[in-house]
């Protein structure tokens, strides 16, 4: 039960008589108005517990800026008219396409579906990949349970959906002397408190040498072998893909407008741009955008407060300066920072980049996706402290997600409070993607066994949890790239000259279920433009292999949604558009 | 199967071409490696004329000089594998081993000498740091030239154009030929990055108006491109805060640099020149290690195909007489700070170094300038420039061989202004 | 007045100026200079690169220029008609896609073999 008169004499102290607090039905809400973003922000972290069950409720009117609504695509149709899935899946994200791939185990109609062009387009796919082992977590928040679960769960799942994945090792580096117990106590509470088992206690001499690139002025620091990292949007992707493969449907291009609820708070109707959709049971896994799922199903006792950080991407040349993730770590004590990962950490990644990042910074647009120059200064301001030889002029890209993550922090994993078929997986942030693959199962059981009590629900005999991937020629040795391309010559085309891309590789992509045949579909799920061109050479070729298999002219192919123009027809004679 | 010859040649452009003539003519047996399906590297894109001035004395488009070229690569019976890919090339006692797949499968070829003629690739916009959302509509020139040369297409239809590189400049013109309006061009430099004519051409021909000093900082728009930011810059060329102006367009066309492809070389731990970020070499174009031979622009950023085709002959000509442990002892010419770069950086003294051609560029505009080779303090080259310009490439031929060149010598190049 | 020489890449800077009848042309490198800055003066001549659409789908346009450089003011005119025009026959480099365009003496060339080689 929280102190509300404790919380708004802070609130009346900071804002005046700007913030009120009230607290009803389990659910602390601000309201009032505000102009400064960070204010709103720091108003509801004041008012909030992390990890509390017991949520803030941002209704605090922001003046400062008019906040801008949710893209909805511009397709309409009555594909989804009058469909009864079991189960509606709301988002295709790590948490949305895991759900909908566990729960295609079962003999009932999943139905996943996600507003934009593609999966991963949200924080799934601009993450840095890690899978993390929770050295930062304390016990008792649903991340630490589920990252503990999760992180275990990597080799054999990644094995099963054929995505690269790699243990690393994770090292969080200390330059201050005096931090030397703190942070020993604070390895063995994490072991033998909260589970955390692999942790080790290095020192200076032997990080320097397992790692030479690092910093010299390290002093000390902590080795969590278990660290790995994955390739996120592949994993998102692979886990829809097996989830259709499996008898799942999916719909790309599919926004929730409305959700039309019975005197009883249970979910009638999701009004979506493509029809009506009568599910048995909502999943909301919408990411940014849960609590707005949430407040159309009169069921939003959280909110969540975007946070965006930037994460850039070095040439494949600079691969050798780290082959693990780490990061160093500055205490000031002076500075009451209330900052999350900020400036990140640097990787290899599974394609043998170098990642900088990701920063932290606070926002009100849940699709600001757009990159500052300042993310890319604090992050690499820090990672030159980490490895000296790390250099911004080594970046061929960069990149901005936006994090959903409600006021306490946590994860929300639960039915609803008030709408009794509808179930919350909000809240979702770091380490969600190392947790998905466990609150996935969990959110399974749950589902199913809220399903079992209206229908028969069974366990398919024919579940097939493995996927095959595209072919990866470049890693073949010549004799097996050798026989694949006598058996289709077009794998000896090389399209994508940076990663060694044929172009039976790119026409395998298109032939999967699920490839939206657009250019930044196909780069994300076997990465032609990914390397240090970005697609100079490459997309003019790609452009041209998805108009020559979809039949369409080259103006039809986009980048990615339907208004990413790439060109705009034929220069002369002809084409009249 | 093992196929051999004595000289591999990787990139069937301009360079490429001229270099496997130029062996094919000294008796060598040339297999040349081309990764697109037809030969003619880039000129394939630029249909635009003014290629072959010096070589011809003629105006040519791009596709006219290269065909010339691989007309006389044919009628020589010089063997060209197109679509085919080098994936890795490798040290061998008799020289090199390299990977090559083509929808045939994956071969290997081992050569004597190996050419790297694999040109050059563009910056682009995340590494000249614009920020913003990620639309469609930012293309790099040549991607842009692509579209519009090769495939028909019109990438945009009302766009600005970053960076005064001679390709931006024609894209400018081409666009403009083909109904595109280009609201202007930007150079975050003082002067412009282009040839002059170019300038005249392809923007004053069509009021196309050119910003010098600015920059494009921001992109807006989150499907296609609908806006620029761009900014004046200051003398460090950074953004000078509220000069910002919001030009709405389509598309983002970046003529911001070329950088030379030398990621094979680099596997072979070929020198790269910091200044070129091409291979450093001798007088004969070969790199430092034996038997590897640069030209074109991945050698060097070249502003005229003519010396392209220079190099590559240079090239060609020495690879095919290139001898397994011969000796070479290289001493540096190093230039001084008034010169951006020098090609060769080094001279093998064993050579005779006769007619050493040499390619230099400025550091900076200067107007009555004189370039000099001193070695061992004798001056072996001089010339007086009316103007020196960065963005055109000087070329020289210099004669070493009365200056007893030893291993100690000391060879420099300098660029002596009389006035800025 | 000055001008800058686009007949080839070194660009000079060209000083003209009109001496009775005749012209006064310094700057030059060369006698194209010269030729280059009277024709400024009374004819100003440019050339023309495009492509002209083909019905090939693996080449759907041919580089082509006009045969010699015609007047500066007919460059959108002379570029209409190259917009109008579809190549159907595998026409090799040099041969003539549009005679004599717009009756300025110039013909409208293709300038690759490319069509053949597909």
């Amino acid at each position: 039960m929280p102190n509300i008169k404790k919380i708004q004499k802070k609130l009346s102290k900071e804002y005046g008589d700007k913030v009120q607090v009230t607290f009803e039905n389990d659910i602390i809400r601000l309201t009032g108005e505000l102009d400064n973003w960070d204010d709103v922000f720091a108003a509801c972290s004041m008012a909030a517990t992390k990890n509390s069950k017991i949520h803030v409720v941002n209704d605090i009117k922001f003046t400062g800026d008019k906040i801008p609504p949710m893209r909805v695509p511009s397709l309409v149709d009555t594909t989804l008219e009058g469909k009864t899935p079991d189960v509606l899946v709301i988002g295709g994200g790590i948490s949305g396409c895991a759900i909908a791939r566990e729960l295609s185990k079962w003999n009932i109609d999943v139905m996943l579906i996600e507003k934009n062009a593609d999966f991963a387009m949200g924080a799934s796919g601009a993450n840095d990949g890690e899978v993390h082992v929770g050295f930062d977590l304390s016990k008792g928040s649903l991340k630490q349970k589920y990252v503990l679960l999760g992180n275990h769960m990597y080799d054999k799942l990644c094995s099963d959906l054929s995505v690269p994945f790699r243990r690393e090792g994770q090292y969080a580096l200390f330059t201050q002397s005096w931090l030397f117990l703190p942070v020993l106590f604070f390895c063995i509470w994490r072991k033998y408190h909260d589970g955390v088992t692999d942790t080790h206690f290095l020192t200076r001499r032997k990080i320097l040498k397992a790692e030479p690139t690092f910093d010299r002025r390290i002093r000390f620091g902590v080795y969590n072998h278990s660290a790995g990292v994955v390739c996120p949007y592949g994993l998102t992707i692979a886990y829809a893909e097996n989830a259709v493969e499996n008898g799942a449907e999916a719909y790309l291009n599919t926004a929730v407008l409305s959700i039309d609820t019975d005197d009883n708070g249970v979910i009638t109707a999701v009004n979506t741009n493509r029809g009506t959709i009568k599910p048995k049971i909502v999943v909301n896994a919408a990411g940014v955008f849960a609590d707005d799922i949430a407040e159309m199903a009169n069921d939003r006792f959280y909110s969540i407060h975007p946070r965006r950080g930037t994460n850039s991407i070095q040439d494949r040349k600079s691969a050798k300066i780290i082959d693990t993730i780490a990061s160093v770590q500055h205490i000031d004590l002076k500075q009451q920072s209330k900052s999350h990962t900020k400036g990140g950490g640097l990787m290899r990644t599974v394609h043998d980049n170098i990642l900088a990042g990701p920063d932290a910074v606070e926002c009100y647009a849940k699709e600001d996706t757009a990159t500052h120059p300042e993310s890319i200064k604090v992050t690499y301001d820090k990672q030159k402290g980490t490895v000296p030889l790390a250099s911004e002029r080594d970046i061929i890209t960069y990149f901005t997600g936006v994090r959903a993550p409600t006021f306490e922090e946590d994860f929300v994993i639960e039915w609803g409070r008030n709408c009794g078929n509808l179930f919350h997986c909000g809240g979702i942030q770091s380490p969600g993607l190392t947790a998905a693959p466990a609150f996935a199962l969990d959110i399974e059981m749950m589902i199913v066994e809220r399903l079992s009590k209206m229908m028969t629900v069974e366990k398919k005999t024919k579940w097939q949890p493995k996927r095959q991937a595209v072919p990866v020629l470049k890693d073949m040795s010549p004799a097996k790239r050798a026989a694949l391309i006598a058996k289709n010559p077009d794998y000896g085309v090389i399209i994508c000259r940076c990663e060694e891309i044929s172009k039976g590789e790119i026409i395998d992509a298109l032939n999967r279920p699920l490839c939206p045949p657009t250019v930044d579909a196909i780069k994300k799920r076997i990465r032609p433009g990914m390397g240090r061109c970005q697609g100079g050479f490459c997309s003019p070729l790609v452009t041209k292999i998805i108009a020559e298999h979809e039949h369409c002219t080259l103006s039809d192919v986009k980048k990615s949604s339907a208004e990413a123009v790439i060109c705009y027809g034929e220069t002369k004679g002809g084409d009249t558009e | 199967m093992i196929r051999t010859c004595d000289v591999l040649v990787i990139g069937g452009g301009p360079a490429g071409l001229a270099a496997a003539i130029a062996a094919d003519k000294e008796g060598a047996k040339v297999i040349l490696i081309e990764r697109e399906s037809r030969l003619g590297g880039i000129l394939k894109q630029c249909i635009h004329d003014g290629f072959g001035l010096v070589r011809f004395k003629e105006k040519l488009s791009g596709p006219e000089y290269a065909e010339r070229f691989i007309d006389e690569f044919k009628s020589r019976g010089i063997e060209a594998k197109t679509l085919t890919f080098v994936t890795s090339v490798e040290r061998i006692s008799t020289g090199f081993k390299a990977t090559v797949v083509s929808r045939e499968g994956v071969e290997v070829i081992e050569t004597k000498s190996l050419i790297l003629a694999t040109g050059c690739r563009e910056r682009t916009s995340k590494q000249v740091f614009i920020h913003g959302t990620r639309p469609s509509g930012v293309f790099t020139a040549g991607t842009a030239q692509h579209f519009t040369n090769l495939l028909g297409q019109l990438p945009t239809k009302r766009c600005v154009i970053l960076g005064s590189g001679d390709i931006g400049l024609i894209m400018a013109r081409r666009l403009t030929l083909e109904g595109a309006k280009v609201l202007g061009v930007y150079e975050v430099k003082p002067t412009p990055s282009g040839l002059t004519r170019n300038i005249h051409q392809c923007l004053n021909d069509f009021d196309i108006p050119l910003h010098l000093s600015h920059t494009v900082t921001r992109v807006f728009g989150q499907d296609r491109l609908e806006a620029v930011e761009v900014a004046k810059v200051d003398d460090k060329m950074r953004a000078i805060p509220g000069t910002e102006e919001i030009i709405e367009c389509d598309a983002l066309i970046l003529s911001v640099g070329l950088i030379p492809e030398n990621e094979i070389a680099e596997t072979l731990e070929v020198q790269i020149d910091g200044r070129t970020k091409g291979p450093r070499c001798d007088a004969s174009l070969m790199t430092t290690v034996p038997g590897i031979f640069s030209c074109g622009n991945a050698l060097h950023v070249n502003d005229l195909v003519d010396y392209v085709s220079e190099s590559g002959e240079t090239a060609g000509k020495n690879a095919a007489h290139f001898a397994l442990g011969t000796e070479r002892v290289l001493v540096d010419i190093k230039p001084n700070e008034n010169i951006l770069y020098i090609v060769p950086q080094t001279l093998d003294i064993n050579k005779k170094n006769d007619d050493v051609v040499v390619y230099f560029r400025s550091k900076e505009v200067f107007n009555k300038a004189t370039f000099r080779i001193i070695a061992d303090g004798k001056i072996v080259f001089e010339k007086k420039y009316a103007f020196l310009r960065p963005p055109e490439m000087e070329k020289i031929v210099a004669d070493f061989s009365k200056f007893n060149l030893r291993e100690y010598s000391k060879i420099t190049a300098e660029v002596e202004v009389d006035a800025k | 007045m000055n001008l800058v020489c686009i007949t080839c890449p070194r660009g000079c800077t060209v000083n003209i100026e009109k001496v009775g009848d005749d012209w006064k042309v310094s700057g030059n490198s060369c006698n194209k200079g010269r030729e280059f800055a009277i024709n400024e003066m009374t004819k100003p001549m440019r050339t023309i690169c495009s492509t002209v659409k083909t019905t090939f789908s693996d080449a759907p346009v041919l580089p082509c220029r006009v045969s010699a450089d015609i007047p500066k003011d007919k460059i959108f005119d002379v570029m209409k008609e190259i917009n109008k025009v579809v190549v159907d026959k595998p026409i090799g480099r040099g041969d003539v896609i549009i005679k004599n365009a717009l009756d300025l003496g110039v013909d409208v060339i293709s300038t690759s073999d490319l069509l053949s080689q597909i």
